[in-house]
């Protein structure tokens, strides 16, 4: 008898994930902890956790980490990476936010760390809105979603349009690797993991600033079950949000 | 006889891995859990699983803790 799956390494043993049933959340950090333990990266990581839903991030991974202020974990990461250089110490250094720190009231410190071609890596989860505090408009929420402070809608006139932060991450100089996944089908499971590793071995290659935004469900604020959220980013969601890999600075050369 | 290994006190009844599994070999159970729903059960009469571990793939709360392959 062999076995052929078992808890990833880098996640704490009797750890149990404060998601809602069904959230993506939990998928995501799942891979990122199978990605650390492929790479061998445990021991060497410092992990900067965010403030959202996945605040608790330094309850489920098996590795150091340090919580940031709203929006600041680009700027963390950046202190940290920076200061262990100093000390000639290579560190392996992400992030792991959701969509309302990193692009909304952190997107001077994400774009300006993507910029600096700063060489930390980071996980964006797109579940557009602000799970953790009730399912607010956040700055992905896509027009005519409804939610808690757009209850009409989101209407461009009023609010303006959603962000495509995998796109506009690629666009700055310093960005090495820019994509966007899912997790609502095995197929795009096996994928967002091979885009995960691409990201993290990318930093160890010093190559800059390497990001991959993951379309996630929130069943909770969506109203909507855990099997059903996967629908609608399977056939909504992804077409408003490609899921592909806008920057590769391998394979543009 | 393939086989996976279930943590009552992890799942959370998503049913996601019911959805996923490509024999039907996940159901709902009588067992009510920490949510207050049905967790889930396997059931393999006819030994079926060949061990895809997709279910496992698919849970977001790695309350699918092993796969084993005969
Ligand atoms: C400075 C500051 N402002 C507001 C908050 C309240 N707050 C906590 S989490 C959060 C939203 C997080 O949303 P997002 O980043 O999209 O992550 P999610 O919860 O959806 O995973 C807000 C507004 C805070 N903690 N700090
Ligand atoms: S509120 Fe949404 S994002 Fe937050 S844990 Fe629940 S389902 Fe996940
Ligand atoms: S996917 Fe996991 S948490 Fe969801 S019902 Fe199945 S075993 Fe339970």
């Amino acid at each position: 008898m062999q076995q052929v799956y078992s808890t990833p390494k880098s996640i704490k043993k009797d750890s149990t994930f404060t998601f809602c049933a069904g959230c993506d959340h939990g998928l995501a950090i799942k891979l990122v902890a199978e990605v650390l333990d492929e790479l061998n990266l445990r021991e060497n990581t410092i992990a900067v956790a965010s403030s959202g839903c996945s605040v608790f991030l330094y309850d489920f991974l098996d590795v150091d980490c340090i919580e940031s202020p709203h929006g600041r974990a680009c700027a963390v990461a950046t202190g940290i990476k920076r200061a262990h250089r100093a000390l000639n110490e290579e560190k392996f250094v992400f992030t792991y936010q959701g969509d309302g720190d990193f692009a909304s009231i952190g997107l001077s410190e994400s774009l300006h760390s993507a910029l600096r071609g700063e060489n930390i890596s980071v996980i964006c989860i797109n579940n557009t809105n602000y799970g953790m505090t009730g399912g607010q408009m956040g700055p992905t929420t896509v027009l005519g979603q409804h939610t808690t402070t757009s209850p009409n809608g989101r209407n461009v006139k009023y609010h303006g349009y959603p962000i495509k932060t995998a796109e506009q991450i690629a666009l700055c100089d310093g960005t090495c690797f820019s994509a966007r996944v899912a997790l609502c089908d095995i197929k795009n499971i096996i994928n967002a993991k091979e885009q995960i590793k691409k990201c993290f071995e990318y930093q160890k290659q010093n190559l800059g600033f390497s990001f991959v935004e993951i379309l996630s469900s929130c069943p909770t604020n969506w109203k909507l079950s855990p099997s059903d959220s996967h629908k609608k980013i399977k056939e909504e969601l992804s077409e408003i949000y490609p899921l592909k890999v806008f920057k590769d600075i391998k394979e543009n050369d | 006889m393939s086989f996976i290994e279930i943590d009552n006190n992890k799942c959370k009844s998503c049913y996601l891995c019911i959805d996923v599994c490509p024999f039907k070999l996940i159901k709902k159970s009588e067992t009510i859990g920490k949510t207050g729903q049905n967790i889930v059960e396997f059931k393999d009469e006819n030994s079926k699983c060949s061990a895809c571990k997709m279910c496992a793939m698919m849970c977001p709360d790695i309350a699918i803790t092993k796969v084993w392959k005969t």
